[in-house]
């Protein structure tokens, strides 16, 4: 049973939203003295997204809790900002994995269930020496993990029989928390949410945090530095020679050449360019998977290329140069090439 | 257009039962085709019914038709953006052409564009005296491809879909691709929605790519020993155990040395084998006959071990989720043969160069450039060259659609 504590931790759910209905209030009725309380909570919680912390765990009043959550997405989607938007789907997601790993099973069963249509079953099943605690359809589960891009989450290294995949809790409240995450991005891919415009009175309490977020942006979005063609790696220079080809490439190629990319300084727009030549670019969906990469620099959970290791068990790593021989990672590669090259540069300059 | 096959094909369609095109939401799919005798593809045509889609074609032949493996809002809709997506069946495709088996030495060609080199069998990456990768090639199938290709489909069917995606049998369609393989079609309403990137975990998990054995079941122990998977487990689990010890009651010592990569490990494993394989069939098991064995070489023995039961499947087909497909029950246009479905109960004795023949009346006088040996129903010829020769319907059809031949009176 979903008490109404419960709603209030995860007010995301359907059946948070009907309690929140059954109040029929209106934006009019929010911005009156009378809900301030509810307000200042919603208020709240968009200024911890922008910060970059959850909003606390312990819920006092429930019910504030739950008519707060709803128009604190709204004030999120009425800043017209991606930058707030991919803020606050982040730290909804650390709070809600926070909450979920020490809920009780059924507990997480039914905001399975509840919140995004998945059959989670409870099991004790032991395989090999492992002990899981949950199944999951397949279907449900490949709607989350391929967003995770290490490779123990690759469903041909889970445990997949008769249609479902076994997890472990911990395991479940991070897919729970991702699909979470997911669906406030895709919200604010909608047309009606494009289009929604916070009444101008509602707007006015949101006073300070346009600041707070112009500061936090500039601190979150790294200087740009002068990207050192040469030092490239050689699996990043096949992989790019690849897209100049116009060749599509595997959800973790693309995953490695733009967390490089990003992550020695190449802009999203950049980056979309390299993309730009492939049959099948979809420039929409690919802006959102860089941007949602490149979003996240700074922040606690910054995206790196994976290492040389995964890369060789993936088949992207070409290897074989002298400098590959001396490092674990194509970071390392550029950073040691890069710095070796300016030098010399410097060096030429200098004589 | 051989005159020839334009009759065959225009008689097909005429004659065919309707109940013959019916496919699951025709009406929400994509419809296209190319019109027999032309180059480029008709796209985005919708019917309501396959009565409305059989008049279309008795109208306008097909060479090859398609049908798009979505379901749209608007599946007439020119602008792909507008089409309105609502779903994909799970598609997987087995061809032979892409499976590098002995017998193409004996069937294909190929020549370099650049330099004009030729050569038989699977064609190179590159040319192996230019270097150039403008390569052309000239393929036919056998018996011994079909028979791969369709090893690959009851691999597909019987290890992963049945047992580890709990797919029903009656739920998966299977069909002759009309030509060198086979396509199958999950058509349930659990993978429609599933994206590019979840079917591409799909794909990669049947083709044990990225496949960790660590992650299933292989594990090294404090005190050294090995902890392996158990035969009864289900998924890859079960498969890595059942496989190794497949592998090690049947491999030789030289096959072990390659493998493990020391000559002393490989000798010790095959010493205790009976121990180890007795270890690997207990209830629990016990891998304690690798003790001693690092953990690396177990894994390079159980990646081993597995080779044969990955699938062998153009990735780029199930991964696409909007692809046009060929069209069940319809003419392939290069051979002449029907992409037919074949029930799983029927795989086994399917037999493609025969089942698949539509065209079974009389003879055809054809003059043939040049074939290899092929067989068509009962009757076979070449390998041959510059020959004129009387030949059933069905293998003159198939010679002229390859290309291979030319009609003579
Ligand atoms: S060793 Fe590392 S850096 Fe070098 S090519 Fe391989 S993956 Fe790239
Ligand atoms: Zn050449
Ligand atoms: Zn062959």
């Amino acid at each position: 049973m979903l008490t109404i504590d419960d709603l209030a931790k995860y007010p995301f759910l359907r059946r948070a939203s009907s309690f929140v209905e059954s109040y029929g209030l209106t934006f009019q009725d929010l911005a009156s003295e009378e809900y301030s309380y509810v307000v200042q909570r919603a208020v709240e919680r968009v200024r911890c997204g922008i910060e970059g912390r959850w909003a606390e765990l312990n819920v006092v009043d429930p019910e504030t809790e739950i008519l707060a959550y709803p128009l604190a997405l709204a004030f999120v989607y009425g800043l017209k900002s991606a930058w707030v938007v991919r803020r606050f789907a982040n730290s909804e997601q650390k709070r809600c994995f926070e909450l979920l790993k020490n809920e009780e099973k059924e507990k997480i069963a039914e905001v399975g269930k509840d919140g995004f249509d998945w059959d989670l079953e409870g099991t004790e099943l032991t395989v090999s020496g492992v002990m899981f605690d949950f199944s999951l359809p397949v279907e449900k589960y490949l709607e989350v993990a391929p967003s995770f891009h290490s490779p123990d989450w690759k469903l041909v290294n889970r445990h997949v029989t008769g249609g479902r995949v076994y997890l472990k809790q911990v395991e479940v409240a991070r897919l729970l928390s991702e699909a979470l995450k997911l669906k406030i991005l895709k919200k604010a891919e909608e047309e009606d949410i494009k289009k929604f415009q916070m009444p101008e009175k509602l707007l006015l309490k949101l006073e300070g945090l346009e600041k707070l977020i112009k500061e936090t942006k500039i601190y979150d979005e790294d200087a740009m530095v002068e990207v050192v063609e040469e030092a490239k790696p050689p699996c990043i220079v096949a992989l790019l020679k690849d897209l100049a080809a116009g060749k599509s490439l595997s959800h973790m190629a693309r995953f490695t050449v733009t967390t490089f990319l990003i992550n020695t300084g190449e802009s999203v727009e950049d980056v979309l360019k390299h993309f730009s030549n492939v049959a099948d670019f979809d420039e929409g969906k690919a802006r959102y998977q860089v941007e949602h990469i490149a979003g996240l620099i700074g922040s606690k959970t910054k995206y790196m290329p994976p290492k040389c290791d995964v890369l060789r068990s993936f088949g992207l790593c070409v290897g074989g140069d002298a400098y590959c021989k001396k490092v674990r990672h194509p970071l390392q590669y550029y950073k040691m090439r890069a710095r070796e090259i300016k030098r010399k540069k410097g060096w030429e300059k200098g004589a | 257009m051989h005159r020839e096959v334009a009759r065959a094909f225009k008689e097909y369609y005429q004659t065919l039962d309707v109940g013959e095109l019916d496919v699951k939401g025709l009406q929400e799919r994509e419809i296209a085709l190319i019109p027999l005798g032309h180059e480029t593809m008709i796209r985005h045509i919708a019917f309501p019914d396959t009565v409305a889609l059989k008049e279309y074609l008795m109208e306008n032949v097909p060479a090859h038709l398609y049908y798009s493996s979505a379901y749209y809002r608007e599946p007439q809709a020119p602008d792909m953006n507008k089409k309105g997506w609502k779903g994909a069946d799970l598609i997987f495709d087995v061809d032979a052409d892409h499976i590098p088996t002995l017998c193409k030495v004996d069937h294909d060609t190929w020549t370099c564009l650049d330099c004009a080199a030729k050569g038989a069998g699977f064609p190179p990456e590159s040319c192996p005296k230019c270097g150039m990768k403008r390569i052309e090639t000239t393929t036919w199938v056998c018996d011994k491809c079909l028979e791969v290709a369709k090893e690959e489909v009851f691999k597909l069917i019987d290890e992963y879909l049945i047992p580890d995606f709990g797919v029903s049998l009656k739920e998966v369609e299977v069909c002759f691709s009309g030509h060198r393989g086979y396509h199958l079609h999950v058509q349930t309403e659990d993978v429609k929605t599933l994206t590019t990137d979840g079917r591409r975990e799909i794909a990669d998990y049947v083709r044990g790519v990225g496949l960790d054995p660590k992650h299933q079941g292989f594990r090294v122990m404090k005190d050294g020993s090995i902890i392996g998977p158990d035969l009864r487990d289900g998924g890859w689990r079960g498969r890595f155990a059942k496989s190794v010890y497949t592998y090690l009651s049947r491999c030789t010592l030289e096959d072990l040395k390659a493998v493990v990569g020391s000559d002393e490990v490989a000798n010790t494993i095959m010493r205790n084998r009976e121990r180890l394989l007795r270890g690997i069939m207990a209830n629990p098991p016990s891998w304690m006959g690798l003790r001693g064995v690092e953990l690396g070489r177990t894994i390079r023995i159980a990646k081993a071990a597995i080779r044969d039961l990955l699938c062998n499947i153009d990735e780029r087909v199930t991964i696409d989720i909007k692809r046009l497909i060929r069209y069940p029950n319809t003419l392939h246009g290069k051979s002449g043969l029907k992409a037919a479905k074949v029930s799983y109960s029927d795989l086994e004795s399917f037999d493609p160069l025969k089942d698949a023949v539509v065209f079974k009346s009389g003879s055809i006088k054809v003059y043939v450039k040049e074939a290899p040996r092929v067989r068509i129903g009962d009757y076979e010829v070449g390998p041959m060259r510059d020959v004129q020769l009387e030949v059933p319907e069905g293998l003159g059809i198939y010679l002229l659609c390859k290309g291979a031949a030319e009609l003579r009176e």
